[in-house]
């Protein structure tokens, strides 16, 4: 069974890995260079404010790692579907936060969910039904 | 039959758990009264939301609404409802306010599935609320930008 420390540290690790990959998308490609800096900023505060929930807990956060695997980065389109596929994975993380989280905490995991959704629309996604759904 | 009737009655000891089914969620086996009363609301919500969709799309086709409105009937279909004598207020004949009325509409049920989201006591429940929320939110940008 998922606990909340879990769900939050599985978070806090796809906040590190946007904090890595934005940077690097925006080094790589001029036309990207603007919204990869905006996506930078918006999840370097999230890893701060996830560190920080998961302290206030108790708990020994994630550390970053050195690299990440994100699949090939040799084209804009191909930073985009990476940028895609991760705030994806962070929409799934927000909505397993708020099956088991109640109150201001699943609050705020509805709130983080939509603002990934919309990075998902930012970073070239299609509108869906049920993002972070399987 | 409104949206809600088919939630309500015999049907919703098993609405929830059919809900879990259609979004690949572990169902919950004893559905709390309290949720089922949030699922019929949000269920007559997004049915008229649809109808309103559906009437701009068929109004003004030059903005196509098809990818909202299949989006709409995957909503409203895992939530268990139906269109069925929906009434809804006819969309403006102005392309431009009718685009707006749809992205006030879209922020306006977005907001309430987070609430009830929020305050759902079956993690299932509360997971696909809020995962609607997200998925009007989209909506309500992607239509604001056409």
């Amino acid at each position: 069974m998922t606990t909340q420390t879990d769900a939050l540290q599985r978070r806090l690790a796809l906040e590190h890995e946007a904090v890595w990959l934005y940077p690097l998308i925006g080094a790589r490609f001029d036309e990207l260079t603007k919204l990869a800096r905006t996506s930078f900023v918006t999840h370097r505060d999230t890893r701060d404010e996830v560190l920080a929930r998961l302290r206030a807990l108790g708990v020994e956060p994630v550390a970053t790692e050195l690299s990440y695997d994100v699949g090939p980065l040799s084209s804009p389109a191909e930073a985009r579907e990476a940028a895609r596929s991760l705030e994806a994975g962070i929409s799934a993380a927000c909505l397993m936060l708020v099956g088991i989280t109640e109150d201001d905490v699943r609050q705020y995991s509805i709130k983080s969910l939509i603002r990934s959704a919309r990075a998902e629309l930012t970073w070239g996604a299609e509108p869906q039904a049920f993002p972070g759904l399987p | 039959m409104a949206a809600g009737g088919l939630i309500g009655g015999a049907h919703a000891t098993h609405r929830l758990d059919d809900l879990a089914d259609a979004v690949g969620l572990k169902p919950k086996p004893q559905p709390d009264p309290a949720d089922d009363r949030l699922l019929r609301s949000a269920a007559t919500a997004q049915a008229a939301l649809l109808a309103a969709v559906e009437a701009t799309a068929a109004r003004h086709t030059a903005l196509e609404l098809a990818q909202f409105v299949a989006i709409g009937r995957e909503q409203l279909d895992a939530l268990g409802g139906s269109t069925a004598a929906t009434d809804i207020t006819p969309p403006p004949d102005d392309q431009a306010a009718a685009l707006t009325a749809l992205v006030t509409a879209y922020r306006s049920e977005s907001s309430a599935r987070a609430k009830q989201a929020t305050a759902a006591a079956s993690p299932e429940l509360a997971r696909v609320l809020a995962s609607m929320s997200a998925g009007l939110f989209q909506c309500a940008r992607t239509v604001g930008a056409a």
